[in-house]
């Protein structure tokens, strides 16, 4: 019995159903050795979290003593409390809460701007034949190789000229330069390894540039558009530099206030309150990790194919 | 003409201060960029913010931890045509190339009235004057190398006294490896291992050495004998340091010293507020003396604040505000007492100054002691390749040739 | 035929059109952002700038500065080591990890979060936890010697040859978890159809894996290796964090190189010096590459044709 081109994927369902196939034996040296594997790494990844909540946990006293691997004696959440409202940023003392809101109306803009623009640039490079599109596009590749600050002199002058500087339109035009290298390269390298009889057929039938975009290809992104969001939400989230130099100081992003209570010149430095504040920070981009999980399916593209 | 009614009238007098009084506070908005972002400087900056409140001014701040970050920030905003009103700088040449651009206002109208060139210390002036003109209004004064010991250690290892030159410092630091704990705390990063090389040529080789050196730029000093035995004895230093130094953070030695497991740190006079954190008082669970003997060299570093340039009157206003308050005796004693320096003046009331920062203070009125630190005598380009030198020395095997070859090369650097 | 080609001609100049517009945007950024920042940098590096940009003239001397420096020549050479032990391991890693989860695991999301959680936190906390967890007397070397084993020695951060191995060890634990997420999302663009034939015709998994479906997520693949390509040029807060750059220089990378002279030790012209060297660094070493690809889409194009 051939599995190939005979076989629908609903006739495949049918005849999985009508067929019950033997359960194959569950604990097979193969499956130990994937979870041996995965369970191993999962000890290496985790370890330092270990270190940063049990630091997080521990008073200022027990930390001084050095012993990073041990349980904290008396486990308390004084440092994530302070962490989140209390420490000190400046002349203020409220934490790091104060640029919560600024982060996210600086990442959700400027992943979606970002995102858009590397789709449809990926999108026309892929599919789209223009010799000159090729060479801007490994330019703008190499580009990215140039560490951000070197831009700021030439950025600070040419935002200040457009009236820009220090806006949140600023800062969200600034997140879209440095993303579009990456967002470019992954969406052209996804659509490139997509059938090009998909391209093709839809042409045939009538499509145009922006319909076969907004109807075929971005729908059919998912995957991709999944880590897209998980580069860019993460990069942007985190981003510290960009958001101090451009964002101005109506708009400073959580960063900012990070930086602050972690990275005091000659003050104390509060360890505990440090890694508090470092996880807090990351529980936005965990979150969007997690409820990414959904879309991690199987066979979108290839279901289109067959369908 | 009939006269409005008492209502009415007084309905316009509230709106016309209504319509001036957010003015008149706005006058003197002060958007202050600095890097003091810890419980105990939040709590310094604090005591400045709440002066200048008290002289009719409304503070906004604008807190970037890490210098390196507020400076970009200031740069930047100055350079975007959005400046803040006041950003802080080291007292030092880093803000030099500002003032050559012409992107600051001088506050020679403050300086002549609170009369700075009478009691400010000369390598403070120095700094802040340029081409006549005053662009830099002096806070603080740190001292980057006091020499904190731990009471314990020291009685455990059987130390008397206050080591008194160089011989009697490395004898200590014999005793107290012999007594097993770690002698010298110390944290293994470039700008940590530099401070210390300069604090040992100021102490050991001496004022006059250290001045040929960082102002003169003497290559042939560095190859004199004088040179080469500090060069010899700060490695030295090296063998009493604990193998896991590389990469400490300066808390972190300081720490070792706290809980007793150190015996000395070197280090600028900021390590008093992670004393005082950890509920130690000084002359019973620590110890603090700034050099060798009672005429050691005393090296001044601190902190500043300039004012971008701006021909609003509004802010020129609060530019001037700002640098009176500063200065102000109060303020200075209220804020270095928080901060853990010592005021730019000595005509101040010390009564509330722990004792490490008096004994600062009485030897700032001695002004043979006085000594700049180098960042006010060379460039951030030259300081950065010299660390670069005495990192590398630190860390590796290399004979003193060498190194005074790599130094005479570094020094020469515009 | 003729009436698909009277089609196409007819959508001719209107494709055209759009196409241009919608590659406005990216354009306009290459030229007035990217070319415009690379011409003014390597017109910084000719003068003698230092926190502003200044107008002389001094043809190659920031240049020559630049490879008389010793930090800068052993930033180089660490960013090649550092490079090839943070690409190899990290593509590895990432790529066992994206077909272990594949296998239908129970758990996924859990896993997936595990191993891409490292991503989410800022480096500078981070950073410090695996100074500390690799310090020889805070970390793993005196807690397992406290637990017997006396003479285990792992004191590779404090050890000029050995240390900016330890920062890349901390790097692959940042990036494996992106490099899983990219090739899980296009091994689940693999068909399934695949995995069932494979079975018929008896083949081993892994033979599968390295033969047919490797090739099929090139893309993915050559995405990664890019993404890990720029994260090692541009490695830098994972050596602040972690050694700022020691014991001594031993871990200094070009990227903190370039920072320390724009901000620290303003001298813009040095640091637009050293900005420019490493543009055509991985300028020569992508370049061979990137022709490949453009030789082997030119043969396609006129497959196609």
């Amino acid at each position: 019995m051939s599995a190939l081109a005979s076989d629908t994927p609903s006739s495949v369902a049918v005849a999985r159903q009508a067929r019950p196939r033997p359960r194959r034996p569950w604990l097979t040296p193969a499956r130990l050795g994937v979870y041996g594997f995965l369970a191993i790494s999962a000890a290496f990844f985790l370890l330092p979290l270990y270190v940063m909540v049990a630091t997080s946990l521990k008073t200022m006293d027990e930390i001084r003593l050095g012993a990073i691997f041990a349980l904290p004696g008396k486990p308390a959440f004084d440092a994530w409390v302070q962490a989140w409202s209390s420490a000190c940023t400046g002349l203020e003392c409220r934490g790091i809460q104060v640029g919560f809101w600024n982060s996210v109306r600086i990442v959700v803009p400027s992943t979606v701007l970002s995102i858009l623009v590397g789709a449809l640039n990926g999108y026309a490079l892929a599919f789209w034949r223009s010799r000159w599109a090729g060479g801007l596009f490994a330019v703008l590749l190499l580009g990215a190789f140039i560490p951000y600050q070197v831009f700021i002199y030439p950025l600070v002058r040419g935002l200040a000229f457009f009236g820009l500087f220090g806006s949140l339109t600023g800062i969200v035009l600034v997140h879209t330069v440095f993303g579009m290298p990456v967002m470019t390269l992954l969406f052209r390298n996804y659509y490139a390894s997509l059938p090009q009889e998909l391209f093709k057929a839809a042409r045939i039938d009538g499509g145009n540039f922006w319909r076969i975009f907004l109807q075929l290809m971005l729908p059919m992104s998912t995957p991709i558009l999944i880590v897209a969001v998980i580069l860019q939400v993460t990069n942007i989230w985190n981003d510290f530099i960009l958001g101090l130099v451009f964002a101005g100081r109506e708009n400073q992003p959580m960063t900012v206030q990070l930086n602050n209570v972690i990275n005091s010149t000659t003050g104390e430095r509060f360890y505990n309150v440090n890694m508090a504040a470092t996880m807090l920070t990351s529980l936005v981009p965990l979150l969007i990790y997690l409820v990414s999980g959904r879309w991690f399916v199987r066979g979108i593209a290839a279901g289109a194919v067959k369908g | 003409m009939k006269l409005p009614s008492p209502a009415a009238l007084s309905t316009a007098l509230a709106a016309v201060i209504v319509l001036v009084a957010p003015h008149a506070a706005a006058q003197n908005k002060a958007e202050v960029i600095h890097w003091w972002t810890s419980g105990g400087e939040s709590a310094a900056i604090q005591e400045i913010a709440t002066a200048y409140k008290n002289a009719g001014g409304v503070w906004v701040d604008s807190a970037v931890a890490g210098g390196d970050a507020a400076r970009a920030q200031a740069i930047s905003r100055i350079v975007g045509g959005n400046p803040p009103t006041a950003a802080q700088f080291n007292t030092s040449k880093q803000y030099h190339d500002v003032i050559a651009e012409g992107l600051l206002n001088n506050v020679d109208a403050v300086a002549a009235k609170e009369g700075w060139e009478s009691f400010l210390p000369a390598p403070i002036i120095s700094s802040i004057k340029v081409k006549g003109h005053f662009y830099a209004v002096p806070v603080n004064i740190h001292m980057p190398a006091w020499f904190w010991y731990s009471k314990s250690a020291f009685q455990k290892a059987g130390i008397t006294a206050e080591p008194k030159t160089p011989d009697e410092f490395f004898a200590a630091l014999d005793k107290l490896k012999a007594a097993g704990l770690v002698p010298l705390a110390f944290g293994g990063q470039p700008w940590q291992e530099n401070i210390t090389f300069q604090d040992w040529l100021a102490q050991a080789g001496g004022a006059e050495l250290y001045l040929k050196f960082f102002r003169d730029r003497d290559a042939a000093t560095v190859a004199s004998p004088a040179f080469r035995k500090v060069l010899t004895d700060f490695k030295r230093l090296k063998s009493y340091v604990d193998p896991g130094s590389p990469g400490r953070n300066w808390n972190d030695a300081t720490s070792m010293v706290i809980t007793g497991k150190a015996g000395v740190q070197i280090m600028g006079d900021w390590a008093k507020g992670e004393f005082l954190a950890a509920k130690q008082t000084v002359g019973k669970d620590f110890g603090c003396f700034p050099g060798f003997g009672p005429k050691s060299p005393y090296i001044i570093a601190g902190d500043v604040f300039v004012f971008p340039r701006t021909t609003d009157p509004a802010m020129i206003k609060s530019q001037q505000l700002l640098a009176t308050v500063m200065t102000s005796p109060t303020t200075q004693v209220a804020f270095n007492n928080k901060k853990g320096s010592i005021p730019i003046r000595t005509d101040v009331d010390t009564s509330k100054m722990d004792p490490c920062a008096q004994l600062g203070l009485t030897i700032m009125k001695d002004k043979s002691r006085h000594l700049a630190n180098p960042d006010m005598l060379i460039t951030p380009d030259v300081a950065g390749a010299l660390t670069d030198v005495i990192t590398k020395y630190w860390n590796n095997d290399q004979s003193v040739d060498d190194v005074v070859k790599a130094l005479q090369a570094a020094i020469k650097g515009s | 035929m003729e009436p698909i080609e009277r089609k196409r001609a007819q959508r001719g100049p209107r494709f055209r059109w759009a196409l241009n517009l919608a590659l406005l945007p990216m354009a306009l950024t290459v030229v007035f952002c990217y070319v415009g920042t690379m011409l003014w940098s390597v017109r910084i590096s000719t003068t003698t700038s230092r926190t502003f940009p200044a107008s002389d003239f001094v043809g190659l001397a920031q240049y020559v500065r630049l490879f008389n420096s010793e930090r800068w020549l052993v930033s180089m050479e660490n960013m090649v080591l550092f490079g090839a032990v943070f690409m190899t391991l990290t593509m590895l890693i990432g790529f066992l990890l994206a077909v272990f989860i594949d296998q239908k695991v129970r758990g996924e999301s859990v896993l997936r979060t595990i191993f891409l959680y490292p991503y989410a936190m800022s480096f500078v906390a981070t950073g410090l936890i695996w100074q500390w967890t690799l310090n020889p007397e805070l970390g793993l070397q005196s807690a397992l010697r406290r637990m017997g084993l006396t003479g285990f020695t792992f004191d590779w951060i404090v050890t000029q040859d050995k240390v900016i191995y330890t920062v890349a060890f901390a790097a692959v634990w940042q990036a494996s978890g992106l490099v899983m997420a990219l090739l899980l999302a296009g091994l689940r663009g693999v068909d399934d159809e695949i995995w069932k034939a494979a079975r018929i015709d008896g083949i081993p998994a892994w033979r599968v894996y390295l033969s047919i479906v490797l090739p099929m997520i090139a893309p993915s693949v050559a995405t990664a290796l890019v993404l890990l390509f720029l994260s090692v040029v541009k490695a830098y807060d994972v050596v602040v964090a972690m050694t700022g750059g020691g014991p001594g220089t031993a871990s200094e990378v070009p990227a903190k190189f370039i920072l320390d002279y724009l901000f620290g030790r303003a001298n813009i012209g040095l640091a637009s010096a050293a900005s420019t060297v490493l543009l055509l660094t991985a300028t020569a070493a992508l370049a061979p590459w990137m022709y490949a690809r453009s030789r082997r889409e030119r043969r396609v194009q006129r497959g196609a044709a």
